[in-house]
């Protein structure tokens, strides 16, 4: 397959080499994927993009689109000659421009200027609000002009910041669909940066993740989710209970000590009995959440052990256990 | 909406080079001088144009402190445009002299008006018109006769009662160079000291708001410039010639060295590009017609014996001059600040 | 070690190479504009190894104590006089409709124009015995009253009032913003207009307020023309007398650069506490939906009285005691040469307005556009001219351009001086003094454009300049035009720069209006003084309609 995009022991750091944003990071992209940066705040990612848009010189390594060398050490070629499309946060449309003239923008060389931008806006469904200001759309409907904007021009490399966090849940899953579609439908490839692994496990092909300036895993989402390299992986794609001498004894699980293990809170089951690995435990406290609820658990060898479960429990005591295909097992 | 801009924008630029064109043309043509002034008074500017009339010389006047002049012509040097340079006092025209700036001039017709105590004794520099430093006092509280000398003025008896003011005033740092070349210098700092003691207000204002004070109440005695009477006595606002009629003038000094008097004058650049033109205008400058002018309008002693002082100023009568040679007033200018900061004369 | 030394070598081999990526035209530009401008200032700062005279030890016991002390006190009623009228009064214009307001609204900005010198003349004339003040005293039976000005505090008053606007200029643009929609945006949490505005606007302001109170600090250690009159010994008294008086410039030389680092020192704590308020450039937010509060008739009526307050000291009255001066002496100074003389400086005005935005625009921008970290912090030194003394920049200028104009004669380029005498050195003076002025509006208005817009820009295939005059220019145009109104007024007014280096046939109402005064012919000052405020009302009047037609 053909690679768009691809880095080679990318380095950036700030404030005079004393914080590091990007250590030595390598990865690629192949043509027509989507690929998703992961990480909390401050561990790298928008610096990352950055790099890749050329909004920031590295320190070290380089950065090759479509197989020309754009991002070196002793070299850089301007963002405006890359040809890669981006969507800010914040959408960054022009407030003094309409949503025609910012889509016109980016064409200034092409000669089909107005087909072009007739035929990205009926794209993104928005045909009929051409002569709207920034401040006259709705969040959602300016995100999909900021969309418009970046694909317009035809770029080789899209690339998504945060695209969905400032939308509220409800809006969240609808734009994400209808924005991966029309991504999907160009067959463009994109980056895009979230904080949110909902987002990345929903739509992307592969999955980087990125943690204090380090690529710590990439994967494609499914194996990610299921063979995570750290604990730290594991528990960015939901609650991880960490398998500690203790509890290991009270499940009377054989592993060796010496080795990290963990397992899901989903893979847990509440009232247990056909699990290889079983134990008795006492509710010391349960939190509703609505559609689930949280227990506070008091095991038969004292450990303490925090589930959730939607499953109606009665009683004070309860059996619970898991299985030994669930268990995720690190090098760490 | 750009429009209007642009068209500014434009006319601003033809207004630029028109100026720049004009500026050209002039230089080009030979007959002209350069000035430097310190006296921005309109008799000047008045008896520069009678003289462009007269002569034909263009003069081209730069208005500015004597001392940034002094230090344009420092930086120009060689090339300095300058011509001449004139200052309201000696004490620059001294230090202009002292870093070489100024040339001699030997000329029959200034030697023949100017007495020498009135010029440099090279002949660097020569004055204009004089001023003499006099006290005033508030005619309805005070007795001329219990005044005498600027010397008693620190007498206890006025304390409280005189207002003069900053020392950073070049008239008072003249006047104070001239005290301690007649009185030496630990007698000139006391008598810093007792000025500071007898004043009713630290130092703040001009020569005509002594007088509006030592009118108003708040004083008896003030330090001011005769001319700043005679101005204030043909005001056109009627609060100063209030004030300047309830006040007389007083000159000190009379029964020993004579009141302290300070001149404006000037001097030919070292490097004068015009030096011919510039001795025609200092010649016209003593002439009897420019001397007049001096006198009538800005009320200035004349320096030519032959033109008459000002009706009033020959309503005050006349008083004996300090002869002190002017050019102490420049050499113990620095002393006199310093001697100031140290009593306490803000 | 061998192993060590290599990193070494290639570490620096690295730093090298990412130099040269690293260096692009606009570092380049940077570096020359910068040095362009930083020239005089250096020349001045460099003096500062040279030492003081041997008077310093005289100045420093006798006279820096008190001048210090009066500077720092000045500093202080000043900055917090000009907070109270100019925050107050664009608080109000901005968040309340009343009547007069439109009128206000630039009325505000006007007492700029009148130069605090005329300003205190003004104010001592009006206060003294027969001005209006006793007249009207005389009506409550009270004989030959005068209330005596002339003191720190007055002179802080006098100073304060007439330089507010800044305070007003750069607080209003804050809040016309943003202000109004996080206020709504609190106000809907709960929270109480006043609560609001003291605890989340206020704290949000305060770059915006910083940075138009350094311009008025910079400004009132520059003053000298008020502080001598009215007999306040400041700092600046301290440069002219070491210069002057005691016949030493390298002493005045030297306490300039002492100036220097003082504000050198303001300007870096106003950046620190902007980079510790990083929240304050959130992105822009749309301002057409900014509708002023309507409040019941009374309440609108006291507002217009509150905001009046300061336009009546800072302008009226002066104006009035100007007015009477200009009657009783309107024979013998009104002419023709008057209109001659307003045409020259509103050209001088414009040009050097003109210019010093152009700089000012270029520093802010082409240092953004440059890679290296160095370049961006150097061309903040840009603005440190407004904190010199006019006379000493003009004395930075001529050293370095004198040279210059010499080695074109000695070379056989030109047979007289280029650029002393000429416009070119005198507006190349300006630029340098007030750069800091056009500066300060320009830089908190394009930290108001998120930089994702610019950056969009470019990746959409613009270049920097492009992605500028699409992009920045029109979203930045408010604060140009700030820029371009305060130093278009500034110069108008400023006197000591120009007497020293004015070509001939060039004069301005600023120095004809000096020439009276240092005559004591204060009088006579009034007209072109007046002439001075017309002139300037031209493009406040102006560039106000621009923007009205664009809100």
């Amino acid at each position: 397959m053909n690679k768009i995009l691809e880095i080679n022991n990318l380095s950036k750091s700030f404030d005079g080499g004393k914080t590091k944003a990007i250590d030595q990071v390598d990865f690629f992209v192949n043509q027509g994927d989507i690929c998703a940066v992961v990480g909390e705040s401050g561990s790298g990612k928008t610096t990352l993009i950055r790099l890749i848009a050329g909004l920031e010189n590295p320190d070290q390594g380089n950065i090759i689109i479509s197989g020309k060398e754009v991002s070196s050490i002793k070299k850089v070629m301007v963002p405006e000659k890359r040809n890669v499309g981006m969507v800010f946060q914040e959408y960054a449309l022009f407030p003094h421009l309409n949503v025609l003239e910012n889509i016109i923008y980016g064409l200034a060389k092409r000669k089909d200027k107005k087909q072009r931008a007739e035929v990205v806006l009926e794209l993104v469904g928005l045909s009929t609000y051409k002569e709207r200001y920034a401040h006259e759309l709705s969040g959602g409907q300016q995100q999909r002009v900021a969309l418009a904007r970046a694909l317009a021009p035809e770029p080789s490399l899209l690339i998504l910041d945060e695209p969905f966090s400032n939308l509220d849940a409800m809006m969240r899953n609808q734009l994400r669909n209808e924005v991966f579609n029309i991504i999907k439908k160009t067959g463009v490839t994109a980056i895009f940066v979230t904080h949110d692994t909902q987002d990345a496990l929903a739509v992307a092909d592969e999955i980087l993740i990125l943690q204090n300036g380090k690529l710590v895993q990439k994967d494609e989402a499914s194996r990610l989710y299921h063979k995570p390299q750290s604990i730290y992986v594991a528990s960015l794609f939901g609650n991880t209970v960490q398998l500690n001498k203790g509890l290991k004894n009270a499940f009377r699980c054989p592993l060796k000590e010496d080795c990290c293990h963990a397992i899901r809170n989903e893979n847990i089951t509440i009232n247990a009995s056909d699990c290889e690995y079983v134990t008795t435990a006492q509710i010391v406290k349960r939190t509703f959440l609505g559609t689930h609820s949280q227990l506070l658990l008091k095991l038969d060898n004292g450990e303490n052990l925090s589930v959730v479960t939607n499953e109606a429990v009665l009683g004070d005591e309860l059996k619970i256990g898991f299985n030994s295909k669930d268990i995720l097992a690190f090098d760490e | 909406m750009k429009n209007p801009l642009y068209i500014l924008l434009l006319a601003v630029v033809l207004f630029s080079c028109k100026n720049d064109n004009k500026s050209n043309e002039e230089k080009t043509t030979s007959e002209e001088i350069n000035v430097y002034t310190h006296r921005h008074y309109e008799s000047d500017q008045a008896l520069f144009e009678a003289f462009e009339k007269k002569s034909g010389i263009k003069v081209n006047v730069i208005n500015a402190s004597a001392d940034e002049l002094i230090q344009k012509m420092v930086l120009e040097g060689e090339q300095s445009p300058a011509d001449v340079l004139i200052t309201v006092d000696a004490g620059r025209l001294h230090r202009a002299k002292e870093k070489d700036l100024l040339q001699p001039i030997s000329n029959s017709v200034i030697d023949s008006i100017l007495p020498s105590h009135l010029k440099d004794e090279d002949n660097h520099w020569f004055a204009l018109t004089k001023r003499a430093r006099v006290i005033v006092y508030a005619k309805d509280r005070v007795d001329p006769l219990e005044l005498s000398s600027y010397e008693n003025l620190v007498d206890e008896q006025w304390e409280n009662k005189i207002v003069v003011r900053s020392s950073s005033n070049i008239y008072n740092q003249s006047l104070m160079a001239s005290i301690i070349a007649n009185d030496g210098e630990e007698a000139a700092k006391m008598w810093a000291k007792g000025m500071v003691n007898n004043m009713a207000r630290t130092p703040k204002g001009n020569d005509r708001d002594q007088v509006k004070a030592v009118a108003g109440g708040e004083a008896d005695l003030a330090i001011v410039n005769t001319y700043y009477i005679g101005k204030m006595l043909n005001s056109e606002d009627q609060t100063e010639l209030d004030a300047a009629e309830k006040v007389a003038v007083f000159f000190p000094n009379q029964d020993d060295r004579g009141t302290h008097i300070n001149v404006s004058g000037i001097g030919v650049a070292k490097h004068a590009p015009n030096k011919e033109s510039a001795v025609q205008l200092i010649e016209y400058l003593l002439s009897e017609d420019a001397q007049n002018t001096f006198a009538s309008s800005n009320y200035e002693y004349p320096v030519n014996p032959n033109v008459e002082n000002a009706p009033i100023l020959q309503s005050w009568g006349s008083f004996k001059e300090d002869t002190l040679n002017l050019s102490k007033l420049g050499e113990l200018n620095k002393k006199a600040v310093i001697l100031f900061d140290e009593a306490g004369w803000k | 070690m061998k192993q060590a030394g290599n990193r070494n070598i290639n570490s620096f081999l690295d730093s090298f190479f990412k130099l040269k990526r690293d260096i692009n035209r606009w570092s380049i530009a940077t570096l020359f504009i910068l040095l362009l401008i930083a020239v005089p200032v250096l020349t001045i700062s460099v003096k500062l190894f040279d030492g003081p005279g041997e008077s310093w030890s005289h100045i420093s016991t006798y006279l820096l104590p008190s001048y210090l002390e009066n500077s720092l006190y000045l500093a202080l009623l000043c900055s917090l006089l000009t907070i109270l009228f100019g925050v107050s009064s664009a608080w109000l214009v901005t968040r309340y409709h009343f009547p007069l307001r439109k009128v206000l609204e630039w009325l505000l900005i006007i007492p700029l124009a009148i130069p605090s010198y005329i300003v205190a003349y003004a104010y001592a004339g009006f206060l003294d015995y027969g001005g209006v003040y006793s007249i009207f005293m005389e009506v409550f039976g009270v004989t030959q009253a005068k209330f005596d000005i002339m003191n720190v505090f007055g002179l802080a008053f006098v100073l304060s009032i007439s330089l507010f606007p800044y305070v007003y200029v750069s607080s209003r643009a804050f809040f016309l913003n943003q202000a109004v929609n996080l206020l709504e945006a609190s106000r809907l949490l709960g929270v109480s207009e006043r609560k609001s505005f003291v605890k989340l606007i206020l704290p949000l302001a305060r770059p915006a307020i910083v940075a138009g109170l350094v311009l008025v600090i910079m400004e009132v250690l520059n003053d000298y023309g008020a502080a001598q009159y009215f007999g306040v010994n400041t700092f600046t008294t301290g440069i002219f007398r070491s210069w002057f008086s005691l016949e030493e410039p390298e002493t005045a030389i030297y306490l300039s650069a002492l100036l220097l680092i003082l504000v050198f020192g303001l300007i870096l704590i106003e950046k620190w506490q902007r980079r510790k308020i990083q929240y304050s450039s959130v992105k822009s937010t749309n301002t057409k939906t900014n509708k002023r509060i309507v409040l019941p008739k009374f309440q609108q009526f006291i507002i217009s009285l509150v905001v009046i307050i300061p336009v009546v000291l800072g302008f009226f009255i002066p104006v009035l005691q100007l007015l009477i001066w200009a009657y009783k002496t309107v024979d013998k100074v009104m002419n023709q040469s008057l209109f001659w003389l307003s045409l020259q400086s509103f050209g001088i005005a414009f040009v050097t307005a003109f210019f010093t935005v152009f700089f000012a625009l270029i520093l802010l921008y082409f240092s953004k556009w440059n890679k290296i970290t160095l370049v961006q912090n150097a061309a903040k030194l840009g603005v440190l001219g407004y904190a010199i003394p006019g006379a000493v920049v003009a004395i930075g200028v001529m050293i370095p351009t004198l040279f210059l104009d010499k080695w074109f004669i000695t070379e056989g380029f030109a047979t007289q001086f280029v650029i002393n005498g000429t416009l070119i050195a005198l507006v190349y003076a300006y630029v340098v003094r007030f750069l800091a002025v056009a500066y300060q509006p320009l830089e908190s208005s394009s930290l108001k454009v998120s930089d994702s817009i610019p950056d969009s820009s470019k990746i959409l295939g613009m270049g920097n300049f492009k992605t500028f005059i699409k992009i920045e220019f029109p979203l930045i145009r408010a604060g140009m035009l700030s820029a371009f109104i305060l130093v278009f007024i500034d110069t108008l007014k400023e006197l000591p720069l120009t007497l020293i280096l004015k070509p001939y046939h060039i004069n301005t109402l600023a120095v004809k209006a000096y020439e009276f005064a240092s005559d004591e012919m204060v009088m006579h000052a009034a007209i072109p003084s007046l002439f001075i405020i017309l002139t300037a009302l031209i493009p406040v009047v102006f560039l106000n309609k621009l923007l009205l037609k664009n809100e």
